[in-house]
């Protein structure tokens, strides 16, 4: 009886893949219903600059009924907040926390939960990246980019998650990047721990997929013009410029209203990440080389 | 101008890389010698290290093993020692003038996810061995919880084995190898690197964090134009008998896959080693996975999934343990007693 139950799965499996294929190509004709954020309770990690700042108003204006921004500087989370007060009917608040220590990701938890409430959104934004070869990277700072960019999504996703599931309502995001999937040297830190995150994201994703009130988001940018990879220099800007921290959030924005799990900025990037399933490494060396990737690196100078 | 010419440069250098795929794809390639050469191995002690330690030795090359549990690790050293004598004898017993193996096996404990070990164990092989020629990242672990059930300190602890410690131990012998422009250095990721199930989001994001550095490193080498260091990713998928041993996933798709053996996939490995090969995944069909999951829209990758039985979860039934308040202790302690078995059956790092 099993071989006879494994064999029907067999032979519905191709139906089954055309069957989502059609649904998904209709699905960009007809316009997908967009979720209400009203009363959403967001929390925004690296929230006071960058692309954190932009998610926080995008958010804001889309109806979330309160903001909560984490970060390590608060200058920026102070006037990101006070920006997002004024401009918008949500409610903002600041923390200061370092999600590379998990601790203090725990005990910022529960201070938020007491003080806001339940946090019903979460996006996992902060990233630092130290853009050097792997022989020139100090070994600490390679270290404090796994521990910023990768484990702390796993905190602030182990800190968030439960209660989410216990309402049966909620949404991670995760900020992530193309160069997860596409990896350019210079950004050996980086490239490995968006890595990381993006299994993470894809694991996290479909263990969620029996729980429909809890959703999951990964954003996949190319390079966004944001203080964080200030210096890199793409060798044809005008065919793929550097996108617009804007755009990014609102990008993001609309996917989490629609549950799209995963989102490439520009479409165009899909194009690359199948070329590079099928090309053998020596061809996709060459387009790299010829992309200037190999060199976009070198006038790197990040945030300063 | 001068862009299209570069342009049309470009795309006759792709075709080519396609053309000598395909003829690489046809006309098998030689295997190159390692007779002589120092391979270390880090995660030897048991499973795909072991079999690779023993793969390697049996083409005179001289093993260095490392690994956190020194039994298991003088275990496999000790298999590789009767490897050696039994080579050693077929040779002496054929012509007289052949050279004896000189291949020895060493070995060395080493917790690969603590930085300054790897570095002084790193110094002693260049003391007491030589200049490496190959090293082969194999050390893995995983700690077979959910996110939400696994305890903090191993989820570090497996993104520090399986992920992290390939920044030492690359950057302890690298130098060496950048200085000679002569090396290999294979990651052992595996295909949970590539395809993704849920109830294991720290294997995942390890395994697919050494693919990131994987490429990151190859893509470096490339342009500082190192062509004399090699570099080989590994992906296998679940391969019986192995880290994990009794995994639900394996039992549904075993219909669909035949069970690779260990002796098949290291063949295989080997092989893709040895040719220089950039990528190899066993079975072959998880290339077609691979390829698949970057076209097909979400919800056919999750079909694909499902019927590979790849998407078991665990987090509906998690939802409702919170709500009903009753059974959590029956099944905290079922699950505690998975935790120990599956605790008792990964062994090394």
């Amino acid at each position: 009886v099993m071989d006879l139950n494994n064999l029907g799965h067999a032979l519905l499996f191709p139906f089954n893949i055309i069957f989502c294929i059609l649904k998904s190509c209709l699905g960009l004709f007809i316009p997908s219903r967009r979720k209400d954020l009203r009363g959403e309770v967001v929390l925004i990690t690296g929230g006071g600059r960058g692309i954190g700042r932009h998610l926080g108003k995008e958010f804001a204006k889309n109806g979330a009924k309160k903001v909560i921004l984490w970060g390590r500087t608060e200058r920026c989370l102070k006037e990101t907040c006070e920006e997002i007060s004024l401009t918008t009917g949500a409610e903002c608040h600041y923390f200061l926390c370092d999600v590379a220590n998990r601790e203090e990701v725990y005990k910022q938890a529960k201070v938020v939960r007491e003080k806001v409430g339940d946090v019903t959104i979460l996006v996992n934004n902060a990233a630092v990246v130290h853009g050097k070869s792997l022989m020139d990277s100090d070994d600490d700072a390679l270290m404090k980019t796994q521990y910023i960019n990768t484990l702390g999504q796993f905190w602030t996703t182990k800190a968030f998650l439960p209660r989410m599931l216990e309402l049966c309502h909620g949404h991670v995001v995760c900020i992530n990047s193309i160069l997860s999937l596409s990896s350019i040297p210079g950004a050996i830190d980086y490239c490995t721990s968006k890595a990381s995150s993006l299994a993470f994201m894809e694991s996290l994703t479909l263990g969620l997929l029996d729980c429909p009130g809890v959703g999951c988001t990964t954003v996949l940018p190319f390079h966004t013009n944001t203080d964080m990879f200030q210096g890199m220099r793409v060798r044809f800007p005008q065919l793929f410029p550097p996108l617009n921290p804007e755009l990014v959030a609102q990008r993001t924005v609309d996917a989490v209203r629609t549950n799209t799990p995963f989102i490439y900025l520009p479409w165009t990037m899909r194009a690359l990440v199948i070329l590079k399933s099928f090309l053998p490494q020596a061809a996709l060396e060459e387009i790299h080389r010829f992309a200037g990737c190999y060199t976009c690196m070198d006038t790197f100078k990040g945030r300063t | 101008m001068n862009i299209v010419v570069e342009f049309c440069l470009v795309s006759c250098k792709v075709f080519w890389t396609l053309v000598l795929a395909g003829t690489r794809w046809l006309m098998r390639p030689k295997e190159k010698n390692v007779m002589g050469q120092i391979c270390v191995i880090t995660g030897a002690g048991s499973g795909l290290g072991r079999d690779l330690a023993k793969e390697f030795a049996r083409r005179g090359a001289t093993v260095v093993l490392w690994d956190i549990n020194r039994e298991t690790n003088e275990e496999t050293a000790e298999i590789v020692r009767k490897i050696y004598s039994e080579l050693t004898g077929s040779v002496s017993g054929e012509a007289g003038d052949l050279p004896t193996i000189q291949a020895q096996a060493y070995t060395y404990l080493c917790d690969v996810s603590k930085r300054e070990e790897v570095y002084l164990t790193a110094d002693k092989v260049q003391c007491e061995v030589g200049n490496i020629d190959i090293l082969i990242n194999s050390a893995g672990v995983v700690s077979g919880h959910h996110l939400l059930e696994c305890p903090d300190e191993l989820l570090e602890r497996t993104m520090m084995v399986n992920c992290h410690a390939h920044f030492w131990t690359t950057k302890a012998f690298l130098p060496k190898m950048l200085q000679l422009n002569h090396g290999h250095i294979v990651t052992v990721a595996s295909s949970l690197g590539l395809l993704r199930t849920a109830g294991v989001e720290d294997y995942c994001a390890s395994k697919f964090g050494a693919i990131g550095f994987h490429e990151s490193l190859s893509h470096e080498l490339k342009a500082i134009e190192k062509d004399g260091i090699k570099m080989t990713l590994v992906c296998a998928f679940l391969v019986d008998g192995h880290i994990f041993n009794g995994c639900k996933i394996r039992k549904k798709t075993s219909p669909f896959f035949h069970q690779l053996k260990p002796e098949q996939c290291v063949q295989q490995v080997v092989r893709a080693i040895l040719t220089d090969q950039s990528m190899i995944c066993t079975p072959r069909s998880m290339y077609m996975a691979s390829f698949m999951k970057t076209v097909l829209p979400f919800e056919a990758i999750v079909c694909m999934y499902q019927f590979l039985g790849a998407d078991k979860c665990m987090y509906h039934s998690k939802a409702h343990q919170i709500n009903a308040n009753n059974n959590e202790t029956e099944l905290t302690s079922v699950q505690q007693a998975r935790i120990q078995q599956v605790s008792l059956e990964k062994k090394g790092c």
